[in-house]
């Protein structure tokens, strides 16, 4: 059994100037993850204040919403049965404009551009670390809680860090690398020291209602019916049109394909009677409509470019650190340059297979998130 | 299971327009009405008790509104009366069609509704719409006064039925019902009311308003919830939504919330507590709203410039959004209702405010009270005292960048 569940709980909580509890903002998700934390705060004396944001109308969704999808309905319901149980003030408030404007639409330009997006740093960056934030604020609350796999250290110089959580396979600190670093100080990650059988266990000691609720994994607004129906349903027809399969490097037409949307880098294309050696996509060229395949030595890398980099801490010019590529990749050892035009370019120790645009390079020195950025 | 979030000590409830709590006189009949459990269609004994209370509540009814007992439908609450009256007319009419009209045109086929009319009603009125019924909307000004040229307008012998409420549920304006009732008559057209915010802030003569129907609900007026009546005028038939049993006279079928209705009777036994009652609210109310205005720069209250009932106030608060204002004060144990997009569901905010033309920004930022016949001046002083803190606390950040 893993050392102590909760935390420490030896000394008193610190109390408000004016002799009130601390407050803290709970963003839930109707998930087991921020129904613990909400539970663990509560347990360790904080004033607690539950929040869902509510990011479509589910008026609009079809019947199969609710299941396996983050926020729906049926989440928000199983959020507000854990506030119930806690005796906690909990609110559901209206992104819907927000969400729409800053992730599903950019999610779909992305896609209609070639490339794979990872629009959960966009809902990070824009909803809960910007909106809770200012919510957090405006409610009165000295801290913004979430459920999220990461931890929070002070530094040498004694400045607070975002740092991988205990359970490796569920870090979420891939997904963090926007936040303002001003802002951690008023940040909580609860469970970052826990590992999720752990968080389980926790929420059946509590009784919570989605002790064994599964796991939201994929994209919190497509749910089950797939990336490319969703696109489909979304874009316009002149943007899903037909167009010609190249082999790389060559040029040469192999076939046709009813979308670029229908593809994302590194898929793997089986060709039929073309060849023993299977093909990957390694490049979509939306402008072209076209979609190139290769041998999988084409999918390697020794270097990448990250655009919009947002750095948390320094480094050094040239510091060799960790780069993730995507969300639980090991991690490759690079060298990370600053460009004159405030770029970034890493150059790795050894090729890295699929490196992918749209996806983000996250940087860590040893279990310390430094910042990140996008691949182009 | 825990409820703790159901506790209210210390709340201060100034959403009356929304529900009412229970009244003393109807908290402490309960336990002696539960006795009441037997059908009233029963021809057995068990039958009779329930059968003599509900005639008895009725009575009491239809003595409030200054109408015949028989008058009285019992409804399930006031979207019920309100989609009975208007889909009764309208099933009505489809079968009084144009003689040799191959198509069953019918005779009347144009429905008048507010701009700013409950959603039971508006839904229904976009309902018959879709039923092939020409269907329109009479403008509410942003002062509360209703475009009394349009309606005139509008009004023809192809009406079959108006429906405008007697007070609007979001800035407590009141209409002109007599003499837009009367206006109706003259083109031949029925008439029906959504009387439900009026019920217990004003006294209502049904007859001298000379309305044909009208909605009522109990939970608005310290009843439980779960009833509410519509009056038909005698003489008007129209078709029924609910048919079953034979209730109410084969009006509206369905065993009677026997326990709901009584309450409702017992309610309207205090009609001569009403407009006293009413008079010391209006005070109340127009003493929170001169002193908001006084002490917090930037409101604007909406729809003051028309009558109003007593107990409403709506108002535009700059550099505050309703959603989060709403939070603050019920963490502060105030419970207010707001303009702002309802969070459980509509992303849009109040309809009623934006028909009367107020900008998206400010029905966001409108906040809504309904104070009842509890509500005390040391209550409206504290919440005023927190109004002003939560309004101060708000302003200090910067406005959210609007992304509709």
């Amino acid at each position: 059994m893993t050392g102590d569940l909760t935390r420490e709980m030896t000394t008193a909580l610190p109390l408000r100037a004016d002799g009130s509890k601390l407050r803290v903002l709970v963003a839930m998700s109707g998930g087991v993850d921020s129904s613990v934390v909400a539970a663990l705060l509560v347990e360790q004396g904080y004033d607690v204040v539950g929040v869902t944001m509510q990011v479509w109308d589910y008026t609009s969704c079809d019947i199969d919403e609710g299941f396996g999808t983050c926020c729906s309905s049926v989440d928000v319901d199983d959020a507000r049965s854990v506030a119930d149980r806690l005796g906690i003030p909990f609110y559901v408030i209206n992104c819907e404009a927000k969400f729409q404007a800053l992730v599903i639409d950019p999610f779909i330009e992305a896609y209609l551009a070639g490339k794979t997006p990872l629009p959960c740093v966009n809902c990070n960056t824009y909803l809960k670390f910007d909106h809770l934030v200012q919510k957090m604020h405006e409610l009165d609350c000295d801290y913004l809680a979430t459920g999220h796999y990461a931890r929070i250290e002070e530094n040498q110089a004694g400045r607070p860090m975002i740092v991988n959580s205990t359970d490796d396979w569920k870090d979420q600190t891939y997904f963090l690398f926007t936040i303002e670093p001003e802002i951690i100080s008023r940040l909580m990650f609860p469970i970052g020291h826990l590992k999720k059988e752990d968080v389980r266990r926790l929420a059946e000691k509590q009784g919570l209602i989605n002790a064994r609720k599964k796991d939201s994994t994929g994209i919190c607004f497509v749910g089950n019916k797939g990336y490319d129906n969703f696109i489909e349903e979304h874009a316009s027809k002149d943007q899903l049109k037909n167009g010609s399969i190249r082999i790389f490097p060559t040029g040469e037409v192999v076939g046709e394909h009813s979308g670029i949307h229908h593809y994302t880098y590194g898929q793997r294309k089986r060709l039929g009677a073309h060849g023993a050696e299977p093909m990957y996509v390694v490049k979509i060229d939306a402008k072209a409509g076209e979609v190139w395949i290769g041998e999988e030595k084409h999918l390697y890398s020794n270097s990448l470019r990250v655009v919009q980099p947002h750095l948390i801490d320094d480094f050094e010019d040239g510091e060799r650190l960790k780069i993730k590529i995507r969300f639980q990749h090991k991690g490759s050892w690079g060298k990370v340059f600053k460009t004159a035009d405030g770029e970034l370019s890493v150059e790795f120790e050894e090729p890295v297979r699929s490196v992918t645009p749209g996806q983000a390079a996250v940087i860590y020195r040893e279990n310390q998130l430094v910042g990140g950025g996008w691949i182009v | 299971m825990e409820f703790s979030t159901l506790r209210s000590n210390n709340r201060v409830y100034m959403d009356h327009n929304a529900t009412t709590p229970l009244s003393q006189r109807v908290r402490d009949s309960i336990p002696s009405w539960l006795d009441a459990w037997g059908n009233p269609s029963s021809i057995h004994q068990s039958g009779r008790g329930p059968k003599a209370l509900l005639r008895d509540a009725r009575d009491k009814v239809a003595q409030m509104l200054n109408v015949n007992p028989l008058e009285i439908v019992f409804t399930s609450g006031g979207t019920e009366a309100n989609n009975s009256a208007i889909k009764g007319v309208f099933e009505t009419f489809q079968r009084e069609t144009v003689k040799g009209s191959i198509s069953g045109r019918p005779t009347r086929n144009q429905y008048l509704f507010s701009s700013v009319e409950h959603p039971s009603v508006i839904r229904t009125a976009q309902y018959l719409e879709e039923r092939g019924a020409e269907v329109r909307f009479i403008s509410v000004r942003r002062d509360g006064s209703l475009d009394l040229d349009s309606y005139f307008e509008l009004l023809s012998e192809q009406t079959a039925l108006v429906s405008i409420m007697f007070a609007n549920n979001e800035t407590g304006n009141i209409f002109p019902i007599a003499k837009l009732a009367e206006l109706a008559h003259e083109k031949g057209a029925l008439f029906h009311s959504d009387c439900v915010q009026a019920l217990g802030k004003t006294n209502l003569n049904l007859r001298t308003l000379g309305v044909d129907l009208a909605s009522f609900s109990g939970h608005k007026f310290y009843a439980l919830k779960g009833c509410g009546a519509l009056y038909v005028r005698r003489g008007l038939q129209i078709e029924s939504l609910i048919h079953g049993g034979g209730q109410e006279r084969h009006r509206r079928g369905g065993t009677e919330n026997v326990l709901a209705i009584i309450s409702l009777g017992a309610m309207c036994e205090m009609r001569e507590v009403v407009a006293p009652r009413m008079s010391a609210i209006e005070a109340l109310r127009d003493y929170l709203e001169s002193s908001v205005l006084k002490q917090i720069s930037g409101v604007q209250l909406t729809g003051a410039q028309s009558p109003r009932i007593g107990n409403t106030s709506s108002m535009v608060i700059d550099g505050v959004d309703g959603e989060t204002l709403l939070m603050n004060l019920d963490m502060k144990g105030y419970s207010v209702s707001t303009g702002a997009a309802c969070s459980s569901g509509s992303p849009e905010p109040s309809p009623v405010l934006m028909a009367m033309g107020l900008a998206r920004s400010e029905a966001q930022s409108s906040l809504r009270l309904g104070l009842g016949w509890q509500t005390t001046r040391a209550e409206v002083d504290g919440f005023l005292e927190t109004l002003k803190v939560v309004v101060a606390h708000l302003r200090s950040f910067n406005a959210e960048k609007d992304y509709t």
